[in-house]
């Protein structure tokens, strides 16, 4: 790839994912099944509740909702929806805005806790006026095994902001229940309504009856004429803030809490046991199920499913309770904002029922299976011993008796799989670069960002010293650079640039002359994510032209010192880091490392080379090799690489017994292998190999010729 | 409601994890039956572990009310992995259980970069991985999946199915998992077919497949003399090594050279362990055997050589390939062939202008062309200057270093002479890393051998501080926890000459 033309950020388009059987799913109408995942599940709901727009900002597990929308355009087109693709949660969250002034029902979304985060300003100004549209924020909540974020709950904001939380029950009809319901709920009570979906529930496969999709009022197809009349009270500002505060406990939480009853939002399972109860968040309820079941106690136990986490209903939790000895509450993560919840208002009430909760379950981390059984237990052993749970317990701790067997026999913890780059990933060779520089200058300060390159942080490279969120990396350097006899180094996705580094990080430094590096990976998406657009890429999905160039804005805002360079070249990369650590320009000084994402490059130039394949076009398909006998198994090209396409071997040669280097045929043939042997200076392995596919007779030709002159040269 | 069977699997990114739980879920939907799948997907990237998790309910038109999102330790009836190490981690989080579990694994193994980035073998111990999965789990269905799709033209996930299917554990007959293949709509011949070598594999219609190791062909040499003076002095168990030695050495350099080689044996065969003298064979043939330009250039142009590349990289009968090569030799990689006293002077001079390590001549040879082959056999054709080249005298001055620190070691312990012996796996690689390894080879003579060798240490504390120094050697480059073990190594035996005083 070294050798062929590197497709400049302004024409790489569509990274051509497809999303055709989901946009067919949301053309359902009445009475059709739908099939599909859960956060498909929401998307197809909040169409068929007539949103008027639609934005977001990308972060698993939530990112399906707006990219399949945006594969949808002839729908939205249809519909009159209009979608924003945000670039950041901010802007989401202000997209939300045209609800307040409007009834015009707007649904966005992104990944919590760290989206709702950013979004929390915005989030503040929109809950205080309120709406009159419908108002739905679909957070994916990253909480417990697999989880990329910090973990913290979002539960904290729907409390102090006064907006409704959801977290439904993961069965696709009552997702797409409370999705619908949101709407009505947000409408009726003038607050906007966050809907929390953990990742096994966006991902779970299910079905529903769908309903016709409805086009709303106020439209792009049905615009109005006139802006809404000047009206103090829609204007977070004072003195329309201190009504709002009013409003929000008078009128606005009574409302919610009279349609979460009416509408039955939450669930009621009976059992025959009077005198216990569960209350769980909807959430978890199929995990408390399934252990109630493997307790043989199933459908004995009253159970009350809160769809609903905020607000409580006071009168529904009290009846529930009244008159059980003991009610165990299944709430995950820290703090335990409803058990202190529960237990206020039946002190206020003198209901003496018993509350358990987070002294029989953690208060911190997932509530898995085990955990939440191992709950069950504690709580039935201590509020009910007339229930028989000897074979359970047996049953529960023989698997337990057994997984520390299987871990006895293998021995000590397994090798992590940490994420990495993937294979030809254009962001690996700065890191190489990096090590390699700090082999000549010593350890640098870097501060990382979020984004494909924090995997940086992990093995092989280990590079990394904070994470400070999204965008952050060069902010975050605003205190250390002063205190460092060597500069530091900031690296930050485009994706961050966009989302915040720009004017968190850029701005701030110039403002402030910092004397630091930053590196920005320009590759054209938000990768982590799963290849979004960004206004460097060249698709905006509208008319395929770049809507912001990265090295024009920085130099727009004064910075002087910047160089854009490729990627994969790790000997020019290592030279301008060397640079920019050593030269007397005291600013800010930016390096563009540029390189296409790889994973987008694949995706669209596979189709285009088995077309050209097909068609008899000559075609030359490169890759890396190692040659084994030279290979000496030392691997610190993987310790500079980490390519998962460069894996070892065991040596074919019977006197070394350490295992050899090997290219395997994931290689895409980037050339980093052969540029790191180079720029480290490490060993003569390396070949690359041009394959000549559908030769013409002029390359057979030289071939033969060739072929002939060496074959009688070459040694037995 | 029925008990649903639960079905875990355990995939790496790009293994196609979520396809697989596609085909399961519209199979079980063909057939009427209840189903629901989940993922931790883990990141977009391709490296990470991920996991699926689906649960089917046999009976037709069974209510679901409430399928579990979650895998529970001790009740997965069916977990599948597409390689050994993912079979093992399921095992390892208790999930796989000899009362319930079958287990349907690839045994093909993927290293974590953990394992790979060792400077030596780092990788997980298969036979605890397989030991562990047949004591685990109630039945196996295991082979190679990798090489089964490799053969099929399929992704590894189609065998995987064509396993599960033929496994018997879901009420779902093999037509319906061909159905979902088919309305899948993507690779379906080749997916098709893995799909049949799965199934067939999982009923045991076809015989394992095993691997074949690619034995290299022994070179049609004159040295059958030389083999022959081997088994006459030397005992069986190091004979295959020796053998492979003067073989290397006679294609290295020439019949003197592997007669060299002999000699060097026979001091160390009159040390009386068999065991030791393997060792050391085999080692001495390494080292007697270093990495030079020559020898670089003999291997990139021997002739098998070509058609091993052609093959690795696939290229098909009349598709021509053209082969670049990367070379980037320093003053050190060219003082190597130089006379030693020219090469010292140029060193010297290097080293006091501060090129030394800092100037290269970065190359890159097409062997493919005439030209660029013709420049490497010549280098190659340098051999009968080797034994004159400054780098020559240097190899074999270390090398009878080596072997005197083993012949004095050997008999006050003969398991302290093979821990020596087996230092020379420090030395390889080339440049800063060949020079980093003898460093450290270096050190850990001086620091701990010596001292051993002059009554510090006792022979059992020297073996094994020997042992341990090795083995810190290679766990990372910067030599930190070389450097510690050495600390604890010179405490420990400070403390014995205190109690022995």
């Amino acid at each position: 790839m070294l050798d062929q033309p590197q497709v400049p950020i302004a024409q790489r388009t569509n990274p051509e994912r497809s999303f055709r059987e989901e946009v067919r799913a949301l053309r359902l109408g009445n009475g059709e099944i739908f099939r599909g995942e859960g956060i498909l599940a929401v998307t197809k709901a909040i169409l068929q509740s007539g949103v008027a727009y639609v934005g977001g900002y990308q972060g698993a597990p939530v990112s399906h909702l707006v990219d399949v929308l945006v594969e949808s355009q002839d729908l939205l087109d249809e519909l009159g929806v209009h979608l924003e693709t945000c670039t950041n949660e901010s802007s989401a969250a202000a997209l939300l805005g045209a609800s307040i002034n409007y009834p015009m029902r707007g649904c966005v979304t992104w990944k919590s806790i760290v989206g709702t985060n950013v979004a929390a300003d915005a989030l503040s100004n929109l809950a205080s006026p309120g709406v009159i549209g419908g108002a739905l924020i679909v957070v994916g909540e990253d909480y417990g095994e697999g989880a990329s974020v910090i973990q913290e709950r979002s539960h904290a904001y729907a409390l102090k902001c006064s907006v409704w939380l959801m977290d439904p029950r993961p069965s696709l009809p009552t997702i797409v229940r409370c999705t619908e319901k949101a709407f009505e709920l947000s409408e009726i009570s003038n607050t906007p309504v966050m809907m929390e979906l953990r990742i096994r529930a966006c991902h779970v496969t299910g079905e529903f009856v769908a309903k016709d999709n409805q086009p709303p009022a106020i439209s792009r197809n049905n615009r109005l004429a006139d802006p809404a009349l000047h009206n103090y009270d829609r204007i977070s500002h004072p003195p329309s803030t201190y009504a709002h505060e009013k409003l929000k406990v008078d009128v606005r939480l009574p409302a919610a809490q009279r349609f979460i009853v009416e509408q039955g939002l939450n669930e009621l399972f009976p059992g025959e046991r009077s005198d216990l109860g569960i209350i769980v968040q909807g959430g978890i309820t199929n995990v408390l199920m399934r252990g109630l079941d493997r307790l043989e106690v199933e459908g004995k136990i009253p159970t009350l499913v809160l769809n609903v986490t905020h607000p409580l209903v006071p009168d529904q939790i009290a009846d529930f309770c009244r008159g059980k000895r003991a009610v165990l509450i299944v709430e995950e993560g820290a703090p335990d904002y409803i058990e202190q919840a529960v237990n206020a208002l039946l002190r206020k009430r003198d209901i003496d029922t018993r509350i358990h909760g987070k002294d029989v379950l953690p208060m911190a981390g997932e509530y898995t299976a085990e955990v939440v059984t191992e709950g069950l237990l504690k709580f039935f052993a201590q509020t009910a011993n007339d229930i028989d749970l000897s074979r359970p317990r047996e049953r529960f701790e023989a698997a337990r008796a057994g997984r520390a067997e299987a871990q006895r026999l293998l021995g000590g913890p397994l090798p992590l799989r940490p994420p990495g780059f993937c294979v030809g990933c254009p962001e690996r060779p700065v890191f190489s670069a990096i090590k390699l520089l700090e082999r000549e200058v010593g350890k640098v300060h870097i501060s990382s960002d979020i984004g494909c390159h924090s995997f940086a942080t992990l093995a092989p490279f280990n590079l990394g010293n904070s994470i400070l969120g999204f965008g952050m990396s060069l902010a975050a350097a605003g205190a250390v650079a002063p205190v460092m006899q060597r500069r530091t180094i900031s690296v930050m996705g485009d994706g961050g640039f966009w989302h915040n580094g720009l004017l968190s990080g850029v701005a701030s430094s110039m403002f402030n002359r910092g004397d630091r590096v930053l590196v920005i990976m320009q590759n054209g998406y938000t990768s982590a994510t799963g290849a979004q657009f960004i206004p460097n890429t060249a698709g905006n999905r509208r008319d395929g032209e770049t809507t912001s160039d990265i090295a024009a804005t920085l130099k727009a805002m004064g910075v002087k010192w910047l160089r854009t360079i490729r990627t994969y070249n790790v000997g020019t990369m290592l030279k301008t880091l060397r640079e920019a650590m050593s030269t007397d320009h005291a600013g800010l000084k930016v390096i563009v490392a540029d390189g296409e994402c790889q994973l987008a490059r694949q995706r669209r130039i596979r189709p285009q080379i088995a077309a050209q394949l097909k068609r008899g076009e000559r075609v030359v398909r490169t890759r890396f090799g190692v040659d084994d006998e030279v290979c000496t198994g030392d691997h610190s090209c993987i310790r500079l690489s980490g390519c998962p396409s460069l894996v070892v071997k065991p040596s074919p040669d019977p006197l070394r017994s350490d295992p050899v280097a090997h290219v395997n045929n994931g290689c895409v043939g980037c050339g980093l292998c052969g540029e790191v042997a180079d720029a480290a200076v490490l060993c003569p392995s390396f070949y690359k190999a041009d394959i000549v596919q559908n030769p013409s007779w002029w390359d057979r030709l030289v071939w033969r010729l060739r072929s002939s002159v060496i074959g009688a040269m070459a040694s037995g | 409601m029925a008990k649903p069977i639960t079905i875990l699997v355990g995939a790496l990114g790009g293994d196609g994890g979520g396809v697989l739980c596609d085909w399961i879920v519209a199979a079980a939907h063909s057939q009427g039956l209840a189903v629901q799948a989940t993922q931790i997907p883990g990141v977009a990237q391709r490296t990470g572990a991920t996991t699926y998790y689906l649960e089917v309910v046999p009976t037709p038109g069974a209510a679901s009310t409430a399928l579990a999102l979650n895998p529970a330790i001790g009740e997965v009836d069916v977990a599948l992995a597409t390689e050994l190490l993912e079979a093992g981690r399921m095992i390892f989080n208790g999930f796989v259980t000899p009362e319930r579990t079958t287990l349907i694994a690839s045994t093909h193994r993927v290293l974590a970069i953990g394992e790979r980035s060792a400077m030596g073998d780092g990788s997980f111990d298969v036979g605890r991985l397989l030991r562990a999965v047949k004591e685990r789990s109630k039945a196996q269905i295991l082979f190679d999946m990798d090489q089964a799709a490799e053969e099929s033209g399929a992704v590894l996930n189609a065998v995987l199915l064509g396993a599960l299917a033929g496994s018997g554990r879901l009420p779902i007959p093999e037509q319906a998992f061909e159905a979902a293949i088919r309305e899948g709509g993507k690779a379906v011949d080749a997916n098709l077919a893995g799909f049949a070598f799965g199934r067939g594999h999982a009923r045991g219609e076809l015989a394992q497949v095993v691997r074949e190791h690619h034995k290299r062909q022994a070179a049609a040499l004159s040295v059958e003399d030389l083999v022959e003076r081997a088994r006459r002095s030397y005992p069986a168990m190091s004979l295959d090594i020796v053998e492979e030695g003067i073989r290397r050495l006679v294609a290295y350099q020439d019949r003197r050279y592997a007669t060299l080689y002999l000699d060097r044996l026979d001091a160390i065969n009159a040390l009386g362990s068999a065991e030791l003298l393997r060792e050391t064979a085999r080692h001495l043939a390494v080292r007697m055997s270093f990495e030079d330009v020559i020898r670089v250039a003999q291997a990139k142009t021997s002739r098998e050589r070509l058609t091993r590349v052609r093959a690795e990289v696939r290229a098909k009968a009349d598709e021509p390939v053209m082969l670049t090569e990367h070379f980037k030799p320093g003053i050190e990689e060219i003082c190597a062939i130089l006379p030693p006293a020219m090469a010292r002077r140029i060193l010297v001079w290097a080293e006091r202008t501060g090129r030394l390590g800092k100037v290269h001549f970065s190359m890159h040879v097409r062997t493919t062309t005439v030209w660029g082959f013709a420049r490497l056999r010549f280098l190659a054709s340098l051999r009968w200057w080797r034994p004159r080249s400054f780098r020559y005298a240097e190899e074999q001055a270390e090398i009878e270093r080596w072997l005197a620190v083993i012949r004095v070691a050997a008999p006050t312990s003969i398991e302290l002479a093979r821990e020596i012996a087996e230092l020379a796996r420090l030395i390889k690689g080339y440049g800063d890393t060949f020079k980093c390894g003898l460093g450290n080879y270096r050190r850990i003579v001086a620091e701990v051998v010596e001292p051993a060798l002059a009554g510090s240490l006792s022979p059992k504390t020297a073996t094994d501080a020997v042992a341990n120094a090795r083995v810190a050697a290679l766990a990372d480059p910067e030599g930190e926890s070389l450097s510690k073990t050495l600390t604890a190594i010179a405490a420990s035996s400070t403390m014995m000459r205190r109690a022995a005083e």
